[in-house]
């Protein structure tokens, strides 16, 4: 392992985060990342008292993940990252192939370590919960993916699946209540993703998703590729966090290669980030007015965003603005002409999505739909880690572009946007809202767009480092290990990977037939939860 | 039976089935265009009942008589229902044809076979299709029977022909005007409309009529859809030639039929378009607050009655 020289200020960082953990010893010990996060490596003993300390202190579970052969001592390491407020620690716990569950102090554990399992073959004892997640039981047995003694090539799966080998749901028993299976294959386009209702009646009594239909092995994949190489990877991730998830790869490497880019690239990728959310939004408001078959409304957004994603295409010749971001900056530059015709389209763009606005929410009967729908109570979002629009319309503060500022949101603040009510119409709104900021970020970023390179091809060094940004959806997070050049560890969390199990809880005592606007207004990826 | 009702029978039935698909077809063009999208063409919904009756019927495994005698009763019950609405020529009345209770009866005898072979194939959306059917349909029954009563308060007859021949005479009452209300929504709940049900979509966990038929397929499919939009064709006609009956034939002959069917197919069109910007005007309602738009019809009914007994 390697760590760069302590800062001063990161002394008193430390100080703080030694506190959270209940011992000031750990501050002598506490090491700053490359990228503003901090790392203290713990022993077995130390590490149930500083869970209990951190749990106890209110932070909150963002990762869980493991590496192999990232610690001399033993063969994983389980990496644990908390966030406090804007500080980010990341506890190193060695691990020989067993691990202690934490998932009943920080229920966000719960998936990330039936992740660990499935990937690695870590057994966690005292878990809640030890069914397979991505691995679906077709897979054999003994079928670790991402260890570094598998080989990344086709598994054969099992042919027959026995009964008592089966995904067992939670089963909900009482008179009256039946299951409603619903999916992975559904009578829309929608991507792949079952959903077991409980309901008697139309109420729905529990619902229990099963995602990782279509694992790609995007993890496995990025492992001795060189960072650059990646970033079309990181693309590929979701459709509309492809800047997102380019950027957040970047801003890693950049960070362990002590890379600073040309501050005309910083105002072009931000840009992309902010108009990747106009457009991500609109989609995800549209298809919100869909489900309530109110299309005279929902068409008001869709032409919008096809509107802005041509627009995408004009500045850098990919609808879904791929192909740009680039490790050192940006591929290419954006003709002045062309950021011209995009100040000159957001103008009137702010005029028409207000318009839209006024439509929608002045229709009573779509009011009535949208009002009490879903809500996510304020205090599931710190144990679940719900982020995004989704956590902001339920009173969370977490945003990322404001408390642990990349690019330039340092300088081109956004507005905090927070609503407490955590329903659908809450959702709609803070959305809204963001869309008419990030217009706003785009005209103030364009006319003050400095001249000079876009790029800077500089050498990519070794280490390791954390790097968070804000896509649509919430917090997208992203740790990379470079060794001898290439990629030994790329490991994603991305927004809906969290969110997802939101909405579990979000429709319980609603209606069947209000589950697919609760969903849509959660805005969730399939594909940027099933790597 | 005498020919000229032999003679009705046949130019009715052939006019139904002729004009049904377009109205499907009106609506859905209206909604495009508030949208602002082109639409399909006027002929599209004869075009896709054309495919669809070449097509090879496919049965799940799981499904017994009922889903292969369904679309045939559907349709059979749907056409002598049409048989009791005169949709340009009113005949004299031949034996208990035109009677409003059996008419209603005939509708329910279609609604009931659809939502039986919504469970038979025992897909859980067909199950939730029937279900939710059956709700609504329990909720509205009592409303659409107080609704006819007060028609026959108003006509003092049970007999559509009768009540047809009256309207077609002279306007018979204000108390219409209430009762066009309630007509109204009845057609917006029988034909599963927005704001009680979507039927541009097949968005699984919402559907209802959707959802019964969706294990339909081939000429079964069509057979239902044409039921289907025969039976808007029927109710918009029922509310037309009660409201705006001017041009309505009550004798047999050519130029005065023509001119009626003519006149018949400007007014529907008029009230596709009206209903094409009802359902772009609002989104659907919340499953459980539909008994609130059911109460209006109820309560427009109730007060014709209570005008017509005490006036």
């Amino acid at each position: 392992m390697t760590h760069q020289q302590t800062q001063p200020g990161d002394t008193k960082t430390a100080a703080i985060l030694a506190e959270l953990l209940g011992s000031g010893t750990f501050a002598a010990r506490i090491t700053a990342g490359q990228n503003g996060e901090f790392y203290l490596a713990v022993t077995e003993e130390e590490f149930t008292p500083a869970i209990e300390s951190l749990a106890a202190r209110k932070c909150v579970l963002i990762g869980l993940f493991c590496v192999q052969d990232f610690s001399p001592r033993s063969r994983f390491s389980l990496l644990y990252v908390f966030e406090k407020k804007s500080s980010i620690l990341i506890l190193i716990r060695d691990c020989a192939g067993t691990a202690t569950s934490i998932a009943r102090i920080f229920p966000s554990a719960n998936w990330f370590e039936r992740e660990c399992r499935d990937g690695f073959g870590i057994e966690f004892s005292g878990a809640f919960d030890k069914r397979r997640l991505f691995l679906h039981e077709t897979y054999p047995e003994q079928f670790h993916p991402l260890t570094n003694e598998t080989p990344n090539r086709p598994v054969t799966p099992k042919k027959q699946v026995a009964p008592e080998e089966e995904y067992p749901f939670r089963t909900v028993h009482g008179e009256g209540v039946y299951q409603i299976p619903v999916g992975p294959v559904h009578a829309g386009i929608i991507e792949p993703g079952h959903f077991r209702f409980s309901v008697i009646g139309e109420t729905i009594f529990n619902l229990e998703v099963r995602m990782f239909y279509k694992h790609r092995g995007i993890e496995k994949l990025a492992q001795g590729k060189t960072p650059q190489e990646c970033v079309a990877v990181a693309e590929a991730i979701s459709g509309d966090e492809s800047v997102a998830h380019a950027v957040a790869l970047c801003i890693a490497t950049e960070k362990i290669s002590g890379i600073s880019i040309p501050p005309r690239a910083l105002y072009l990728r931000t840009i992309l980030l902010e108009l990747e959310r106009m457009y991500s939004h609109l989609g995800d408001q549209a298809g919100m007015l869909v489900d309530v078959a109110f299309p005279l409304g929902a068409n008001q957004f869709s032409v919008l965003r096809e509107d802005l994603m041509r627009m995408n295409a004009i500045l850098t010749g990919s609808r879904f603005l791929r192909g740009v971001v680039t490790q050192g900056g940006l591929t290419k530059d954006i003709r002045k002409q062309d950021l011209q015709v995009l100040l000159d389209f957001i103008q009137k763009f702010t005029r028409r999505y207000q318009v839209g606005l006024k439509i929608v929410l002045s229709t009573t009967s779509l009011l009535d739909r949208f009002t009490t729908t879903g809500r996510i109570p304020k205090e599931l979002l710190r144990p679940l880690n719900i982020t995004g629009p989704a956590g902001r319309a339920s009173g969370g503060k977490v945003d990322i572009r404001i408390s642990h500022p990349y690019g330039i949101y340092d300088t081109v603040v956004p507005v905090p946007r927070r609503l407490h009510d955590g329903d659908v119409l809450a959702r709609f709104t803070v959305k809204a809202a963001e869309v008419l900021d990030s217009a706003r970020m785009i005209e103030q970023l364009i006319t003050g767009l400095p001249e000079g390179p876009v790029h800077t091809d500089q050498p990519v060094r070794d280490g390791y480092a954390l790097s968070v940004v804000e896509s649509a959806r919430g917090q997208d997070l992203c740790w990379l290990w470079v060794r001898n050049g290439m990629i030994e560890r790329y490991k994603v969390r991305t927004a809906s990977f969290c969110n997802w199990q939101a909405i579990e809880h979000a429709v319980i005592g609603e209606i069947l037939p209000d589950f697919p606007v609760i969903n849509k207004s959660l805005n969730l990826s399939y594909a940027g939860t099933d790597l | 039976m005498n020919a000229s009702f032999v003679l009705y029978m046949i130019l009715n039935t052939l006019l139904v089935l002729a004009l049904a698909p377009l109205f499907i077809s009106l609506i859905k063009k209206v909604k495009a265009a508030t949208q602002g999208r082109a639409g399909p063409p006027l002929l599209q919904t004869y075009a896709t009942i054309v495919k669809l009756l070449k097509k090879e019927v496919v049965y799940s495994p799981n499904s017994s008589w009922i889903m292969r005698v369904t679309p045939y009763i559907s349709m059979a019950a749907i056409l002598v229902a049409a048989l009791f609405v005169p949709l340009a020529f009113v005949p004299e009345e031949v034996g208990g044809i035109g009677n409003i209770i059996l008419f209603l009866y005939l509708l329910a005898l279609a609604k009931f076979f659809t939502a039986l072979a919504g469970l038979d194939a025992g897909s859980s959306f067909g199950g939730m299709g029937s279900s939710r059917e059956m709700s609504i349909s329990a909720i509205i029954e009592p409303t659409t029977i107080i609704v006819f009563a007060a028609l026959a308060f108003v006509f003092k007859t049970l007999s559509i022909f009768g009540m047809f021949s009256t309207s077609a005479g002279g306007f018979p009452a204000p108390t219409l005007i209430l009762m066009g209300i309630s007509l109204f929504i009845i057609i917006i709940v029988e034909t599963s409309r927005i704001p009680v049900d979507n039927p541009e979509t097949h968005l699984e966990l919402t559907m209802i009529h959707e959802g019964m038929i969706l294990e339909q397929s081939g000429r079964n499919l069509a057979l239902m859809e044409l039921s289907a939009a025969i039976k808007l064709t029927v109710l918009m006609a029922l509310l037309i030639n009660l409201l705006a009956p001017f041009g309505l034939a009550t004798t047999l002959t050519a130029a005065g039929i023509l001119l009626a069917a003519v006149l018949f197919l400007i007014k529907a069109g008029i009230l596709a378009i009206i209903i094409g910007l009802f359902e772009s005007s609002m989104s659907k309602m919340r499953f459980f607050r539909l008994p609130n738009l059911f109460a209006m019809a109820f309560f427009f009914s109730t007060l014709v009655i209570i005008i017509e007994v005490f006036s």
